[in-house]
């Protein structure tokens, strides 16, 4: 039976979790570590690298390295202009459409580098399971978290990225929601909780109720644009000011800038003061340093802070709630380390807030005790959430009547009546849009559907009922009938900011001819390596001090030719892409300087023995 | 919780018309409910036909689960509220209070029970705002605001323990006289909520 897992797909980090025998597991690399940083680094030879070596890119391949992707799931540019300013690679697209990404000659869409981040935490997980001693260690479906805010494109691109990735997404669930589980797991079993998860590009905050094993979700509110991201981003300005005297300093130079201060946040969660220290670059060659005090952090993330507690405000008041009457609070996500946060929580609640579990691994390990639940058929625990935003439709004069309130427990439905303006007409088009706002054009545009079908008649006599069903992952589908005759309407989706299901198909053939080449690109890359590896040492014993006299002594003759031979043709095909040549001339190189290493490696070991008494052997 | 099931095999059963939410629940068609029982009533069907446990079963049931748990959240959400049981229980009867879309007594004239009140409100909301234009100050302008808002909370206040007296007489007697009652209530309800909700928008104009 192949596996299921949890994955937090994070702004900054992402982790993979799963259950095993009934207990939930973060999945850690051989080092002890869960985080896998969300980035991505193209290589020039067309190697793709992700997490921990790309991260270590961004300061030497700054314009091939991507980072922060899910601020851009299910965007368009036009939203994006201001964040995309902040980072060194290209963000481009149609206004209305998709936004593409460019690396070097690529250019890719938000969940297909995602998708690369899922990819590298499937791998990690089947490492996992394969040194587990499973059988079937392959991992081909997940329960992936979302902000509970995110609407419904950027969760319809988030799953995209799954199936990507070759994942089938059992379930989207939010994080806060996520997190409530793993803590619920262990915490007493009723009670009002509130969760602020401030995250490294989100905040959300969600208020349940939980009681018989229901973790029924009565409000959540958030911003999707506040996070980690932000804090850094006030300090980066910060030391540009100081450092760059107002100049714009080049993208090596921000990025080094960038991992100095996330140090010095970091640092000022434990201690009062610290040193940003920047690591001088091309770019910047003269570094920079400077003291920074936790007064004078506070003081500039202060509105930032500030901002998170507007939302938690009304999402108290949406669950008719009071502050007061919380019982829990959880802080999720890692930027809740911020000591000013928590004070702020704290003042808010009146109550300190828990944080026993790793703020960074809670909402893995909620997802996974999900995934769990769906496969199993486990029924001791349930979680009930809301859709985190109105959901309505364009009607005359641009405003928007609402189908589906925001904090409805879902799955839920809309439905709305529809009529024709035209004698015979056949077709009815409705704009679907999601937002608190009255005019259409200040709420989310989701989708346009066209109606078709509909069976000729005087104009306004059709009656043509439109279900709208939003989902267990708040994701919205619908249905439409004309109810005098009964037809069922065809509807043509054209998503605002998303793919149609087309065009995620066309990605998926198109990955699985990528993944080919990618597979060949890393078989070459491995024969040049080898080939690079036996071509040294052998010039490395050709330079040794004692050849002449190896040569003299030990090898046959015409040895010390064939072998020079061997080494010039293996060096003719290294750079080329020849995979079999390369591979045929490395081990006929391996061949010639056998005895030749033989001789080597006796007389290293007499030299070392010489001058050294029996008992130190 | 049999009606959802099917007697023979046990297998969750695909909503086939739309009932009413009442009969959904097991409960009969009565205004007054108590909240903890209709939240029990919640968790315990949410349990039994959430899509979660549903995951690896046939795409029918799958269906059915997805449909019998958004009318079972759908239902929820309309019982709950005191005041959008009455609005719904007012459809179910032939009384629908007219849509705000669709203009009428909701959007229309001022009802008759709160001329007096709304008079004064726009008066005083009129100068309020013509102050607020000239820069008058914006303490001053809150402070007036807050004051206005008051009578308005008052008849609210009202309003919200006329609904539950006459929710307690339709439970009694259900007389449909009753019910015409409630629909003219629930208008001038809604009409003093539009009411609060100015005052809102007003309050969030003003600089802070």
């Amino acid at each position: 039976m192949s596996n299921v897992v949890g994955i937090d797909l994070g702004t900054t980090n992402s982790l993979v979790a799963c259950v095993r025998d009934g207990v939930p597991v973060v999945i850690r690399d051989s080092r002890g570590d869960a985080l896998v940083p969300s980035v991505v680094s193209f290589a020039e030879d067309g190697t793709v690298y992700v997490g921990r070596e790309a991260q270590r890119r961004l300061l030497t391949e700054t314009g091939r390295t991507v980072y922060s992707v899910k601020r851009f799931m299910g965007r368009g540019v036009d939203d994006v202009v201001d964040e995309a300013r902040r980072l060194p690679f290209r963000v481009s697209g149609e206004p209305g459409g998709v936004i593409r990404i460019g690396v070097g000659d690529r250019e890719m869409t938000p969940p297909e580098i995602s998708a690369l981040v899922l990819r590298e935490l499937k791998h990690r997980a089947e490492a996992f399971f394969r040194e587990a001693g499973e059988f079937d260690f392959e991992v081909d479906r997940a329960v992936i978290t979302v902000p509970a805010y995110f609407n419904d494109a950027q969760r319809t691109a988030t799953r995209d990225a799954g199936r990507l990735a070759g994942l089938e997404v059992l379930r989207i669930i939010n994080e806060p929601t996520a997190a409530s589980l793993a803590y619920g797991l262990e915490a007493s079993n009723r009670g009002t909780i509130a969760v602020y998860d401030l995250g490294g590009g989100t905040f959300d905050i969600s208020i349940l109720k939980v009681e018989d094993g229901v973790f029924q979700v009565l409000a959540t509110n958030g911003d999707t644009r506040l996070g980690g991201d932000d804090l850094d981003a006030v300090l980066i300005e910060q030391v540009i000011g100081e450092a760059c005297g107002g100049s714009a300093p080049p993208p090596d130079a921000v990025q080094a800038i960038r991992k100095a201060v996330i140090q010095a946040k970091q640092d000022l969660s434990e201690q009062d003061r610290t040193e940003i220290v920047v690591e001088p670059t091309p770019g910047m060659p003269g570094g920079y340093r400077a003291t920074l005090t936790r007064e004078r952090f506070e003081g500039l993330i202060r509105p930032l802070v500030e901002r998170t507690l507007g939302p938690c405000r009304q999402a108290l008041a949406d669950a008719g709630v009071a502050a007061r009457e919380i019982d829990e609070v959880v802080l999720v996500g890692g930027s809740t380390r911020v000591p000013l946060v928590r004070r702020a929580v704290e003042d808010l609640f009146g109550r300190r807030p828990h944080a026993e579990l790793n703020p960074d691994e809670v909402v893995a390990i909620g997802a996974a005790v999900q995934a769990d639940i769906l496969v199993s058929g486990r029924r001791e625990m349930l979680l009930l959430d809301v859709t985190p935003l109105s959901l309505g439709i364009e009607t005359m004069g641009g405003v928007v009547s609402k189908l589906v309130l925001r904090n409805s427990t879902i799955p839920a439905t809309g439905r709305e009546m529809f009529t024709t303006g035209v004698d015979n007409q056949t077709a009815v088009d409705v704009h679907v849009l999601q937002g608190e706002r009255e005019l259409a054009a200040d709420c989310r545009s989701l989708a346009r559907f066209r109606l078709r079908g509909i069976p000729p008649m005087p104009a306004g006599l059709p009656r043509i009922e439109v279900a709208f069903q939003i989902d267990a992952n708040g994701i919205l589908s619908a249905s439409a009938r004309e109810l005098r005759t009964g037809v069922e309407q065809t509807i043509d989706v054209k998503p605002s900011y998303g793919m149609t299901d087309e065009q995620v198909e066309q990605m998926l053939l198109d990955s699985f001819e990528h993944a080919e080449a990618d597979f060949d690109a890393r078989m070459l890359i491995d024969a040049r390596n080898d080939a690079e590896t036996v071509a040294q040492a052998t010039e490395k014993a050709l330079r040794r001090p004692d050849f002449d006299d190896v040569v003299a002594g030990e090898l046959a003759a015409g040895e010390l030719e064939r072998i020079r031979e061997a080494l010039k043709a293996l060096k003719a095909v290294l750079r080329g892409s020849d995979r079999d040549e390369i591979l045929k001339q490395t081990s006929a190189l391996n061949d010639a300087t056998q005895h030749l290493a033989e001789v080597v490696m006796n007389r290293t070991v007499r030299a070392a023995l010489a001058g050294r008494n029996v008992a130190e052997v | 919780m049999r009606a959802h099931f099917c007697p023979e095999c046990d297998h969750i059963l695909s909503l086939t018309r739309h009932g009413d939410y009442f009969a959904f629940f097991g409960l009969p068609r009565r205004l007054v409910l108590d909240p903890a029982d209709l939240e029990q009533r919640f968790r315990r069907m949410s349990r039994q036909f959430h899509p979660d446990f549903f995951h690896n079963a046939a795409a029918a049931e799958r269906l059915a689960s997805l449909e019998r748990s958004s009318y079972l959240n759908d239902a929820w959400r309309v019982l709950k509220d005191p005041a959008t049981r009455v609005e719904y229980l007012l459809g179910l009867e032939g009384l629908a209070p007219a849509k705000e879309s669709e203009g009428g007594a909701a959007r229309g004239g001022v009802p008759a029970a709160l001329l007096e009140e709304v008079f004064a409100f726009n008066e005083e909301l009129d100068e309020i705002r013509a102050a607020r234009e000239a820069g008058g100050d914006p303490h001053g302008l809150r402070a007036r605001l807050e004051r206005a808002r008051e009578p308005i909370e008052r008849k609210q206040r009202q309003y919200e323990a006329r609904l539950a007296e006459l929710s307690a007489a339709w439970d009694a007697s259900h007389r449909r006289g009753t019910l015409e009652e409630l629909r003219e209530l629930f208008l001038e309800r809604k009409y003093l909520r539009n009411l609060m909700e100015t005052i809102e928008r007003e309050l969030q104009a003003l600089p802070a």
